[in-house]
């Protein structure tokens, strides 16, 4: 058992690549959480898919064991973040369950727009957050800029920041010694009655769901019997532990700790995040405030290649949606594409996790369309209407008004790079509302559509600058906006799933940029095949994809069979990606087209 | 007993220079060890001699390689030594593969005294550039003098082997090899485009090859000159004068039965009792063939019955002909209606027609018989 005054509960704001699973490996290795055998590198991005993008999705937390100094002994419990930009709604629920956060900074890089936002969230929750410059050890660490960009950017005092190389291991002890000193301990009654939080939920399949939890008051028990909040459902607790990273079950939780509870639950919604828990005796311990739900940002369509694989193609989004509650979807019909589901994702990263886990962990073979944003209608008839599929959008002249989503924008860019990302703003449709020179760095904040900011922003922004641009966003409202929706015909039959919303100053460019993306993409077949891209009953654009003269194995050697079966199997083999639209085979990537049409 | 027809493949594994586009069993080699070899293909026959089901050997096929690097006595020996294992009937085509050399065309009496009755002349192209780039080892002069001389010598079977999509080859330069094989009057021609296959120099270092269009525009322009000079289109790349088609390679796209003799030949033969389709292939390296320690057979495998609607149309589909339903149903011991669905499918796209008795393919179906193919995997 720690004492309640020896337990330190911190986060790791950093962004992408800035080195926050490095360091936190090297704090598990040195306080001894895993030997030197076990240590693979990076133990905390445990997804194949978080290993390989270098990215965390999964909130996770690690419980370690810290002798101080003065020869105390300190229960450390690090909580992970997410640190790519579609997934910031969870970097607040992770913050909640602590009492600190270090800030971590690329010194050679200096502070990041995201880490900006995740930084007054820490500030806001009431966080002690402790700045820590990191890669010190290269030749362009500049520790004093950085110093003066986090106190002119954040605000917060940084003249001496903590210096470390998770790298090679340079000040990562002394920063573990200063954290205990600076980071308060938690607060909490642990002879009161039981009150947590369920920080995040997920379903294993050997033990159901299990739940990172923080306990606020009280302590919870193997055995006891406890109550979900707002479902009011009870729960025999199976375990409770912490991960040290290995999973260590414990017997009990107390007040200021954070860990796992499994209690038997066989569904995620069975103990939503941001719920409370209490003992089932104790029905009356009060509600905590919970987080803000998340909605999706972008919507798509996902199709199995081959209809026979719809009912596992909906089995596997039911399992993949039990670990991950921000993937909503629902049954889609396209007349094109046939059954399938709609989507909704937090962004674009988050829409390819999808779709790679989908076909990588249950060998499924997707179609996704084009990614739109939410739009809202004011009909004729006085309704409003939202609508997340182009094929969805009713008839114009029902609709009194179209509002665009808007985003509200924050960019931080040094100052050599200024002029283009002002450019791919303007480019984007964006409004500026502040621009403020701080030390190197310049602090824009803009208003764009969402619809421009989803898509490839990211990407583009990051292009123009060098990778130095970095960006925070958040929706803001709807605007009333000029929207069309453009339709693509396919030899002279219009495919629903092909069509895209833009807006009207837009829409020649886009329906000719995405026939000439489209003619590269679709190969040639038996038939010439016409695309065309029409507003209505008017075509903007046309373009042929000709028709192949001849698709035959000229000789083959008649006895042995086995070679022109391999060829022939190759062939089938490229299909596989293919979906057919009435005559023509269209690949994969030909839906999403619309996402390579800008310049 | 079987009344599915038999033919025997008899391959002969050596060149003088191994070709940058070909990836068929073949190896340049200074001392060929001719007398030993005959005697394995020998000793390999009589291992199978069970497989013929008592039936006798309809066609004879002797390819490479270039099987006419061998003499004429070791073919007359080995086809009168066949013919006591398993006899060949006296109708029988018997093609040998022949390299337009002047060391080869002296041979061409000998080998027709020796029983041989068709010739197949690897000619490839008649532009000197061309047969360079290819590798070949015989010149333009030298090709027009071995069909000269098997036509001399009476030789009415005979094929020129010519190649079109070369690289940089234009319509006009395929017209021109084609008018150049049609003045010599073949009664058959294989006219086959290059295609560049895994394991050959080509491969690895990949000429300019004509686009899709030019492509496409030799092929049209090359059937026209083709029907012209009077030989009809029978299969994909098989022209022929009427009554000339080549029986061997008509009893593979018809789903005959064949024994293989010779290092990397491939078999195919048919059990008369429950339709089970037995094939093999038989050891690819001729220093592991003449090994008498060593088995003649590399592989056998029993060709699941899911597959032989697939492995069936994909040889009788690229014949013009009609394919009776009779023949899927004598060749596969399948009823013809378990792929009923398919056809209509294909029917539908225009690739092939059906009748009460009959199913074949389109023109389209000619032309995209890949595509076709596809449908039945």
């Amino acid at each position: 058992m720690t004492d309640i005054s020896h337990i330190r509960n911190f986060s790791i704001i950093a962004h992408i690549d800035h080195g926050k699973s490095t360091l936190a490996d090297r704090f598990i290795q040195e306080c001894g959480g895993l030997t030197e055998r076990e240590m693979a590198a990076q133990v905390l991005d445990s997804m194949d898919i978080e290993r390989e993008r270098g990215i965390t999705i999964k909130a996770q937390s690690v419980t370690l064991y810290y002798q101080s100094e003065n020869g105390e002994k300190y229960q450390l419990n690090f909580i992970d973040t997410p640190g790519h930009v579609d997934f910031s709604y969870e970097v607040s629920r992770s913050l909640s369950a602590c009492e600190g956060a270090l800030l971590v900074v690329d010194a050679g890089q200096g502070v990041e727009a995201q880490s900006v936002a995740n930084c007054y969230t820490a500030i806001d929750q009431g966080l002690e957050v402790m700045p820590v410059l990191n890669k010190i050890d290269l030749p362009q660490a500049e520790p004093e800029r950085v110093c003066q960009e986090i106190e002119d950017i954040i605000g917060i005092e940084a003249t001496d920041a903590s210096q470390v190389s998770a790298k090679t291991g340079v000040g990562v002890l002394a920063l573990l010694e200063r954290l205990v000193h600076t980071i308060p301990p938690p607060q909490g009654d642990r002879e009161g009655k039981l009150q947590c939080l369920i920080i995040d939920s997920w379903f294993d399949n050997y033990l159901g769901v299990v739940s990172l939890i923080r306990v606020m008051d009280g302590r919870i028990r193997k055995g006891e019997k406890i109550r979900v909040k707002s479902t009011g459902r009870d729960h025999v607790v199976d375990a409770v532990g912490v991960f040290t990273p290995k999973r260590l079950e414990t017997d009990v939780l107390e007040a200021g700790e954070v860990g796992f509870l499994v209690a038997g639950i066989k569904d995620i919604h069975g103990a939503p995040v941001g719920d409370t828990l209490t003992h089932t005796k104790t029905p009356d311990v009060p509600s905590l405030a919970g987080f803000k739900r998340v909605k999706p940002q972008v919507y798509a369509g996902l199709f199995p290649v081959s209809s026979d694989d719809y009912e596992h193609f909906r089995d596997a989004l039911g399992k993949l949606s039990l670990n991950d509650a921000s993937l909503h979807y629902e049954p889609e019909t396209s007349d094109a594409l046939g059954f399938g589901f709609r989507c909704g994702f937090l962004g674009m990263l988050h829409m390819e996790i999808i779709q790679e886990r989908l076909e990588r962990e249950y060998d499924l073979d997707l179609i996704t369309t084009a990614p739109t944003v939410v739009y809202e209608l004011l009909l004729k008839s006085g309704e409003t209407v939202q609508v997340d599929n182009p094929s969805a959008l009713p008839d114009p002249s029902k609709v009194e008004e179209f509002r665009e989503p808007i985003a509200d924008v924050n960019i931080l860019v040094p100052q050599e790079y200024l002029g283009n990302v002002i450019t791919l703003c303007v480019e984007k449709r964006g409004v500026q509302k502040n621009m403020q020179f701080m030390g190197n760095q310049v602090a824009l904040h803009y208003e764009i559509p969402l619809s421009e900011v989803v898509l490839d922003f990211f990407d583009k922004l990051k292009s123009t600058s060098r990778g130095y641009a970095s960006l925070d966003y958040t929706f803001m409202r709807f605007d009333a906006s000029s929207l069309v929706r453009v339709d693509v015909m396919i030899n002279g039959e219009k495919v629903d799933a092909l069509a895209i919303i833009c807006h009207r100053d837009q829409a020649d460019y886009r329906g000719r940029a995405l026939t000439e993306r489209m003619k590269e993409l679709i190969p040639r077949q038996m038939f010439d095949v016409a695309i065309q891209a029409a507003i209505g009953s008017k075509i903007i654009a046309r373009q042929t994809v000709k028709a192949l003269r001849k698709n035959v194995l000229a000789k083959c050697y008649g006895g042995d069979v086995s070679r022109k079966r391999k060829l022939l199997e190759k062939q089938k083999e490229g299909k596989k990606r293919m979906k057919q639209v009435g005559r023509v085979e269209i690949p994969q990537d030909a839906f999403l087209a619309v996402l390579k049409v800008d310049k | 007993m079987n009344s599915i027809p038999l033919a025997l493949y008899i391959h002969i594994p050596w060149c003088v220079r191994k070709c940058p586009y070909c990836d068929f069993n073949s190896h340049e080699s200074r001392h060929i060890p001719e007398s030993d070899y005959i005697s394995a293909l020998l000793a390999d026959l009589e291992h199978d001699q069970a497989l013929a089901q008592g039936r006798a050997i309809q066609t004879v096929f002797i390819g490479g390689g270039t099987p006419s690097l061998f003499s004429a006595d070791s073919y007359r020996h080995l086809l009168q030594a066949i013919h006591r294992i398993v006899p060949i009937s006296g109708q029988a085509e018997i093609t040998l593969e022949a390299n337009p050399g002047t060391f080869e065309y002296r041979k061409f009496k000998g080998f027709q005294d020796a029983g041989i009755n068709r010739l197949s002349v690897g000619v490839q192209s008649f532009s000197e550039h061309q047969l360079q780039a290819l590798g070949r080892i015989h010149n333009r002069h030298e090709a027009i003098q071995a069909i000269a001389t098997a036509r001399e010598l009476g030789f009415e079977r005979l094929n020129i082997d010519l190649m079109h999509g070369l690289p940089g080859q234009t319509v006009e330069a395929a017209l021109a090899d084609l008018q150049q094989a049609m003045d010599l009057q073949p009664s058959h021609l294989s006219w086959y485009q290059l295609t560049i296959e895994p394991n050959t120099l080509f491969y690895s270092k990949p000429p300019t090859l004509p686009d899709e269009d030019d492509l496409g525009d030799i092929e049209d322009a090359g059937k026209s000159l083709l029907q012209e000079a009077g030989l009809q289109q029978y299969e994909t790349s098989a022209y022929a004068r009427p009554g000339f088609q080549c029986q061997h390679n008509l009893n593979y796209w018809r789903f005959g039965d064949y024994l293989g003799i010779g290092a990397g030949a491939h078999g195919k033969i048919t059990d008369p009792e429950t339709g089970t389709v037995l094939r093999y292939q038989k050891t690819r390296l001729p220093q592991d063939y003449l090994n008498p320690d060593k088995a003649f057979c590399a592989k056998e495998w029993s060709v699941p019955a899911a597959d032989l609607p697939f492995e069936f149309f994909m040889n009788s589909l690229r014949l013009q002909e009609a394919i009776p339903k009779s023949l899927f149903e004598e060749r596969t011991f399948l009823t013809p209606d378990m792929v009923n669905q398919t056809i209509a499918k294909a029917c539908h796209q225009g690739l092939m027609t059906a009748t009460q008795h009959s199913w074949q393919t389109t023109a389209l179906g000619q032309r995209f018989l890949n595509s076709l193919l596809t449908l039945f995997q």
